[in-house]
C-alpha cells in the first residue's frame, strides 16, 4: 500500500515535473544520501564510540551533498574530506578586514558577533559580511529541514 | 550641454545605464512629465536646468539600479561641487528632509513597477517637490562623493538582508538593532546545530536496531506528512512574503513561481506558506534526482 501511495505521488509528479517545493527536494536528497550511508555503517558494525563520530560525519555529509547550490556546503564538504585524511589541512587564515569597519563600542560588539557567526557557519572565515548574512539564511533553513528529517528517522526507529 | 531631458535619457540608455524598464515606467505620460518639468524650471540658465533634470533622473534611477549611476555621477562631480553652496542657501531643512523621504518612497514605488495610474500620481507629487528640492541623491549633511554613496548603498543592502533574516529566525521581531538580532541568530544557529548533534547521537545509538527497508518507505511518508507537524512545533516563518533579497539581483536565488500548489495535499496552510517562503532561497530544482530516486524503489 505504501508503494501504491508512492507510485501515485510519482504519477502526480510527472504532470508537473519541474515544480517541486525546494524543501521537498532538499529533504529527499538528504534522506537519499543519509539512509544508504547508515545502512553501510550498519553492515560494518564498528564500536559504538567510533560509530557516533561516523554517524555525525555522515549526517553532515548528507547535509552538504543535499545543498550543493550553496557556498557553505562546499566548505563543509572540504572540511569533511580533510577530516577523513589524517593530514590536517589548515584553513586559509584570511583576516576579515571588511568586518573591522568602525571603532565605536556598539559596532565593536557587532563585529564580535559577526565573528562568532563566522565561526558557526562552515566556510564563514572566507566570506565577507554580505555573503555571511545571505549564506546564514539558507544554512538555517537547511539545518531546520535536516532536523525534521532526522527526527522523523529517529521516530520511526523508536 | 543643452541637451533636453529626453535626449539625456536616451544618451543614458545608449550608455546602457538606464534599463529599458525605465522607459516602460515612464511611459508616454512620464516623458510629457519630464517635458513639463523642464519648461517649469526654465527661469534658470540652461546649464543648471539641464543638470537638475539630470539629477532627478539620477534620483529615479538610483532606486532601480544601485550601482549603475556610479559612472554617471562621476561625470557630474564638478557640478555637484558647484551646486553645493546653492543647496546650503536654500534653508528649508526639515521640509527638504521630509521631501527626501517622500521622494524615496515614490522612487521605491517606481521601482516596483506598478500601473500607469500610480506612476502619474507619484510623478505629479514629485513634480511639486521638484520645485523646491531638487537634489535627491544625498541626504542633507551627508557627503556626495562616490565613496559615501557606495557606503550608503552597501549599508542599505546589509539592512535589507538583516530584515530577511528577521523573518527566518523566530523571535527576532521583538529585538531591534543589529546586535540583538545577531545575538538571536547566533543562538538559533547554535541551538539547531546542537539539535542535529543530539539527533545524530540518538541515531547512532539506534543504528544497529534499525530495519532500513521499512524505515526508508516510512521516512518518505513521514517527510511528506511530518513536515506540517515539524512546522507547527517550531514557530517558524509563516508569512508568505517573498524573499526581498531577490530584488537587487545580488544573489543567485531565482524566484520560483509562488503560485504553485503543492501536490501533496496533506500540507496545511502554515506549511504551504512556509514552503513558499523557503522556495525563494533555492535555485535550479533538480527533479532528475527525485524521479531517479523513485525509480530505484
Amino acid at each position: 500500500m505504501e508503494r501504491q501511495m508512492i507510485n501515485k505521488k510519482k504519477r502526480v509528479f510527472s504532470f508537473e515535473p519541474t515544480k517541486l517545493p525546494p524543501s521537498e527536494v532538499f529533504t529527499r536528497k538528504y534522506i537519499s544520501h543519509l539512509v544508504p550511508a547508515l545502512k553501510k555503517l550498519n553492515m560494518g558494525k564498528s564500536s559504538p564510540q567510533i560509530n557516533q563520530l561516523t554517524v555525525k560525519r555522515e549526517v553532515d555529509k548528507a547535509l552538504a551533498l543535499s545543498a550543493q547550490e550553496f557556498a557553505w556546503s562546499r566548505f563543509l564538504l572540504q572540511k569533511l574530506s580533510s577530516s577523513n585524511n589524517p593530514t590536517t589541512t589548515t584553513s586559509s587564515s584570511s583576516i576579515q578586514t571588511q568586518i573591522l569597519e568602525r571603532s565605536n563600542d556598539e559596532d565593536g560588539e557587532i563585529e564580535e558577533k559577526l565573528k562568532e557567526l563566522q565561526k558557526l557557519l562552515p566556510g564563514g572565515e572566507e566570506m565577507n559580511v554580505e555573503e555571511i548574512l545571505t549564506e546564514i539564511g539558507n544554512y538555517i533553513k537547511c539545518l531546520e529541514l535536516q532536523t525534521s528529517a532526522l527526527k522523523s528517522i529517529v521516530q520511526d526507529a523508536t | 550641454m543643452d541637451l533636453s531631458v529626453l535626449e539625456r535619457v536616451n544618451w543614458l540608455q545608449q550608455q546602457q545605464m538606464v534599463s529599458p524598464d525605465f522607459f516602460e515606467i515612464l511611459g508616454s505620460d512620464g516623458r510629457e512629465e519630464l517635458k513639463r518639468v523642464e519648461s517649469y524650471l526654465g527661469n534658470n540658465n540652461d546649464e543648471m536646468q539641464g543638470f537638475r533634470h539630470y539629477e532627478t533622473i539620477d534620483g529615479c534611477i538610483s532606486r532601480t539600479s544601485s550601482f549603475q549611476m556610479e559612472q554617471v555621477k562621476n561625470n557630474e562631480e564638478n557640478r555637484v561641487i558647484a551646486l553645493q553652496p546653492k543647496r546650503k542657501t536654500e534653508g528649508k531643512t526639515e521640509k527638504i528632509e521630509n521631501k527626501k523621504k517622500k521622494i524615496k518612497t515614490e522612487d521605491e514605488t517606481e521601482s516596483s513597477m506598478k500601473g500607469k495610474s500610480n506612476m502619474s500620481n507619484s510623478e505629479t507629487s514629485s513634480e511639486i517637490q521638484k520645485r523646491d528640492y531638487i537634489h535627491v541623491r544625498a541626504r542633507r549633511g551627508e557627503a556626495t562623493d562616490r565613496h559615501s554613496l557606495a557606503e550608503r548603498a552597501r549599508r542599505e543592502k546589509l539592512s535589507k538582508k538583516m530584515k530577511c533574516l528577521q523573518d527566518i529566525v523566530p523571535g527576532c521581531n521583538k529585538v531591534t538593532g543589529k546586535a540583538g538580532m545577531l545575538d538571536e541568530i547566533i543562538n538559533y544557529v547554535q541551538s539547531l546545530q546542537q539539535q542535529v548533534e543530539f539527533l545524530s547521537m540518538k541515531l547512532s545509538v539506534l543504528n544497529p536496531e534499525l530495519e532500513f527497508h521499512i524505515n526508508e518507505l516510512s521516512t518518505k511518508q513521514a517527510c511528506f506528512t511530518d513536515l506540517p507537524e515539524a512546522v507547527s512545533k517550531q514557530p517558524m516563518m509563516v508569512d508568505a512574503s517573498s524573499f526581498p533579497l531577490q530584488q537587487h539581483g545580488s544573489l543567485d536565488y531565482s524566484l520560483i513561481n509562488s503560485n504553485q500548489t503543492t501536490i501533496l495535499s496533506s500540507k496545511d496552510q502554515t506549511s504551504s506558506s512556509w514552503e513558499i517562503h523557503s522556495q525563494c532561497l533555492y535555485n535550479n530544482l533538480r527533479t532528475d534526482s527525485v524521479s531517479s530516486f523513485f525509480s530505484h524503489k
